[in-house]
């Protein structure tokens, strides 16, 4: 009965997605209910990409997702709900996450904890940094401007243009009636949104005369973006600081696998298919055209149409193939934008109830202090980070592990290169030293002692990224968001850069930047896009 | 509102303008050179291999019934470095024996720096009756020999950030291999914990690495020491004899509080000294253990349905675009099923740890043995199963992943 062993792809299908991390499996998504059938090709051996979790003894760690962006409540949906659930048609148990922040700046002795919902953001900021009301409650409404025209804008149609745009935004003003978005809209947001389109958050939140200690309580969330203050796009930053504070944040029950299996169980009922262990080392193209994608274990698969859950570095540098199809503004497409931080993440399983180890928070952002330019810095040597993004997952999920013990991540970033030159020999030397200083850091913080509790630990390093989830350099965020390659010029670019026909590319490296919720709906445009080329 | 909001058609467009400029001047002074390098990659690949090809320099007897294999790079295939491993890690060895692709795991009897530059790693196999690999690997492999292996894989590993400084490694029959690595380890680095070996055996001639583990006691005698306990001792012995329990354990290695426990061995003495140890009342963290491989008799797990004992089932099995149906026993994994029909998924563990042979049940039902169940928890949700670990008892249609190669 050797015939098993010659199992095959199946030759040719109408479209390949190279790989299924949120990005593919989003396009996936949106490609299968609309009646496609694509082939999703994976070279780990479960769905998720980064959206996964794995076991060890008693405890199952989240892998990345620290909260979702654009969920919601079920009489509140955000896009990616709306598009998971009412569009997808896949269920997911989402559980809210309790509170925005606690945020402790280890040099000034700042420690607050900050809920969600506007009001009461401002209320516990006011608390701590009297005098903020006024200029923050100011803020949120310019936030809420530039947030509800970016959203509006997300949904624009194909071929944007500046002019279209302001069109486009003045249509927004003029009608109210916006099913996707309405509770977003203001009516100045026009004006605010162009003017605050080239600044950068500093330019704009600094201009404000918010006291310089509620700044820094108001901060924390650029972790989630990882580009210091003084260069990342307000545009972008505004959208986000909405969409947590007005949405929440939620994350599935069961860790994110829950969402990827969730995702490709149902990509699989609609007929799409999934194959695992299957790595792609080749996208053919020939004179500007998509023609099939070629295997590592050698099978070519004829299609027209390649989603790529890549990065484009990866794309161009070394997928496309032959090389010299590869086009040279591709390349410096590629070249110019700058990679986002790669990730560095502690998992600890302790043997202590939350309530006995004085852990009674699900996020914690931990930084020396929040001058972002100086962490930032941080992050260019092999060492300690100044800053850690932490989890207690046991704070929004009580059983998420065994009576008596408690989850924990913490994680920190570096800048590409700083770990290229770690020797094999020396890594788990270095991978523990860090996560001691990490653990350290955090007890340090909060005066708990965590670390005597440890029943298991596992660590996990840009290289170990890069292992599973193939991320280019262990990135885990993209390219960086400065305001010349923030959400908007990249709408505005992305006929121009389009290079090849048939290869669109989907996630964290795609218009709408890294991040889970992101990732999603840049995936669901991709496949969009590529059932627009289908002609379907 | 503020000044922020004054409408200035002209200037607001401006501003919109003004950074696609910017963006095409950037990529427009950017290098067209394809940025192939990824550190990264590279990196993880050195530590963890898809596959490494190797070649047999050395076969030695190690006691009875057991052999000793050192492996090194295959240069004939261009392999000149072998990955770096923690002590305790095993390989997943994949070989074709007559027309059928297997893979089975072995704990690396080595040290990491003997594997240094260029250098070898050992595995040591008992002899099993009717074994497919071992008794294959007893008529077959011989100096020159050449292996495919996995990357080192399996989470058997001293921990500083977890264990305590004081590791009692509790070895049975062939489970001494992991513990040879780590002693080994300890004994050439100098790494700041102490370690007692208790090891014990049916026989005396079935002690392996009597010698090496005498060694490197006498090496740093500080902070190892080595216990050989017997069941049935000849003449001869004048060690502890009988099964390792509580009573013997405490003797020699004193008082358990604050200890690390590591246990490796056949899956009966992990039983008996689950219960041995319960009296110990040690966290669950001072216990770790290493997984045993398939199960030998899963009919006879309390909760295994008694009806499906002994019965052949069928197994539709849909693997890339194709479709078998192939037979599958009661008594023999689902992975087993597969490799004898010729179908090899990956696999590294053959314990349900790895996740590597995740596979999908979509009709009929799997008895899992719930101590060997890591899945994770969406995992069992949308019907993921592991092959290894998991036991037709009815009919079933699975999807299984493709091999790599
Ligand atoms: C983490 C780990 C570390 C280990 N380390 C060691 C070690 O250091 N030293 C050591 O000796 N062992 C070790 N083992 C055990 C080892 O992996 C093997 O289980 C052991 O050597 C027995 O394998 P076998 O192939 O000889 O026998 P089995 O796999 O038990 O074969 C038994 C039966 O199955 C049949 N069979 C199985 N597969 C097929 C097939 N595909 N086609 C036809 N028939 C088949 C055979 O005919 C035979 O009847 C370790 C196990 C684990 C999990
Ligand atoms: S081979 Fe490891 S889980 Fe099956």
């Amino acid at each position: 009965m050797a015939e098993g062993k010659k199992a095959k792809l199946g030759g040719a299908c109408d479209v390949v997605i190279i790989g299924a991390g949120n990005g593919g499996l989003a396009a996936a998504l949106a490609l299968a209910v609309r009646g496609a059938k694509p082939l999703v090709l994976e070279q780990h051996n479960a769905p998720g990409g980064f959206a996964t979790s794995f076991v060890r003894g008693r405890f199952e760690f989240e892998a990345a997702l620290h909260e979702l962006s654009s969920i919601g409540p079920e009489n509140n949906k955000g896009g990616v709900r709306r598009f998971l659930e009412d569009e997808g048609g896949v269920d997911i148990d989402w559980v809210p996450i309790p509170e925005a922040y606690r945020v402790i700046l280890t040099d000034s002795g700042m420690d607050a904890r900050l809920p969600f919902g506007e009001a009461p953001f401002i209320d516990a900021i006011e608390e701590k940094v009297p005098g903020s009301r006024e200029p923050l409650t100011r803020y949120f409404a310019l936030c809420r401007e530039v947030s509800g025209a970016l959203g509006l804008l997300a949904k624009t149609a194909a071929n944007p243009s500046p002019k279209r745009i302001m069109k486009d935004l003045k249509k927004f003003v003029a009608e109210s009636a916006d099913p996707f978005d309405d509770a977003r809209r203001n009516a100045s947001n026009v004006v605010t949104f162009l003017r605050t389109l080239p600044k950068t958050v500093d330019d704009v939140t600094l201009k404000m005369g918010i006291p310089p200690k509620a700044v820094d309580l108001l901060y924390p969330y650029w972790c989630y973006l990882g580009i210091p203050m003084s260069r990342m796009n307000f545009t972008i930053w505004a959208a986000m600081l909405i969409d947590y504070i007005d949405y929440g944040a939620w994350i599935p029950r069961l860790r994110s696998q829950e969402m990827s299996y969730a995702i490709e169980a149902r990509v699989r009922e609609l007929g799409g298919r999934v194959e695992y262990n299957t790595r792609v080392e080749r996208v053919l193209v020939e004179r500007g055209r998509v023609k099939g994608v070629v295997t590592a274990s050698g099978e070519t698969i004829k299609t027209s149409a390649v989603i790529a859950n890549t990065s484009p570095a990866q794309l161009y540098g070394s997928l496309v193939n032959p090389a010299s199809e590869a086009p040279a503004a591709a390349l410096r497409n590629v070249n110019s934008r700058k990679l986002g931080g790669a990730g560095f993440v502690v998992y600890l399983g302790l043997d202590a109830s939350p309530v006995e180890l004085g852990v009674n928070d699900y996020g914690y952002f931990i930084s020396k202090t929040m001058d972002t330019d100086a962490v930032y810095g941080s992050m260019e040597k092999l060492d300690l980070v100044d800053m850690q993004a932490t989890i207690c997952l046991n704070n929004a999920i009580p059983d998420c592990s065994p009576p008596g013990t408690t989850i924990i991540s913490m994680t920190t970033l570096y800048k590409p290169g700083v770990w290229d030159s770690v020797k094999p020999k020396e890594y788990a030397a270095l991978k523990n030293r860090i996560a001691d200083a990490m653990i350290t850091q955090f007890d340090d913080a909060l005066g708990t002692d965590i670390r005597s509790w440890v029943e298991e630990i596992e660590v996990a390093t840009p290289a170990t990224f890069a292992r599973y989830a193939r991320s280019f350099n262990g990135g885990i965020y993209g390219y960086e968001l400065d305001p010349w390659d923030s959400i908007i010029p990249r709408i505005l670019s992305e006929k121009e850069e389009s290079y090849i026909k048939g290869l669109e590319v989907a996630g964290g490296f795609a218009t709408m930047g890294h991040g889970f919720s992101s990732s999603l709906i840049s995936g669901r445009s991709a496949g969009l896009k590529t059932l627009a080329g289908l002609g379907g | 509102m503020s000044e922020l909001i004054k409408f200035d058609g002209f200037k607001d467009m401006a501003a919109l303008l003004e950074l696609l400029p910017e963006r095409k001047k950037r990529m427009k002074e950017a290098s067209a050179e394809p940025q192939t390098g990824d550190a990264m990659a590279a990196l993880a690949r050195a530590l963890h291999p898809d596959i490494q090809r190797l070649v047999i320099t050395d076969v030695r007897e190690e006691a009875a019934g057991a052999r000793v294999f050192r492996l090194v790079p295959d240069k004939e295939s261009g392999a000149s470095s072998l990955a770096v491993f923690r002590a305790g890690q095993y390989l997943s060895l994949k070989l074709d024996i007559s027309g059928v692709r297997v893979a089975r795991p072995y704990s690396i009897s080595s040290s990491p720096a003997d594997a240094d530059d260029g250098g070898f790693y050992e595995i040591t196999i008992r002899k099993k009756d009717g074994g497919f690999l071992s008794e294959h690997a007893w008529k077959e492999w011989r100096e020159g020999t050449k292996i495919e292996a996995s990357g080192p894989a399996g989470f058997f590993c001293v921990e500083p950030l977890r264990d305590a400084r004081h590791i009692v490694g509790l070895a049975g029959g062939s489970g001494i291999t992991p513990f040879r690595s780590m002693i080994k380890d300890i004994a050439e680095t100098g790494a700041d914990v102490k370690f007692t070996l208790l090891y014990g055996v049916n026989r005396p001639e079935e002690i392996m690495f009597k010698s090496d583990l005498e060694a490197f006691a006498a090496q740093a005698p500080d902070r190892i020491s080595v216990h050989f306990v017997c069941c049935e001792p000849d003449a001869a012995w004048c060690g502890p004899t009988g099964f390792l329990t509580a009573d013997s354990i405490r003797k020699l290695a004193g008082d358990p509080a604050g200890k690390s426990f590591f246990i490796c061995g056949p899956q009966a003495m992990y039983s008996f000294l689950e219960t041995e140890l319960k009296q110990f009342d040690l966290p669950k963290k001072r216990m770790r253990r290493e997984v045993f491989g398939e199960t030998a008799d899963v009919a006879s797990h309390p909760e295994y349905p008694p009806d499906a004992a002994g019965k052949a089932f069928s197994m539709t099995v849909h693997c890339g675009s194709e479709t078998t149906v192939i037979p599958a026993k009661a008594n023999e994994s689902a992975l087993v099923a597969l490799e004898r029909a010729g179908i090899a998924p990956p696999s590294e563990c053959r314990s349900g740890e790895c996740g590597f042979c995740a596979s999908i049940l979509l009709k009929g039902k799997v008895f899992v043995i719930p101590e060997t169940d890591r899945r994770r928890l969406a995992a069992k949700k949308f019907g993921v199963f592991h092959p290894c670990s998991s036991y037709p008892v009815t009919d079933i249609e699975v999807k299984v992943p493709l091999d790599k190669s």
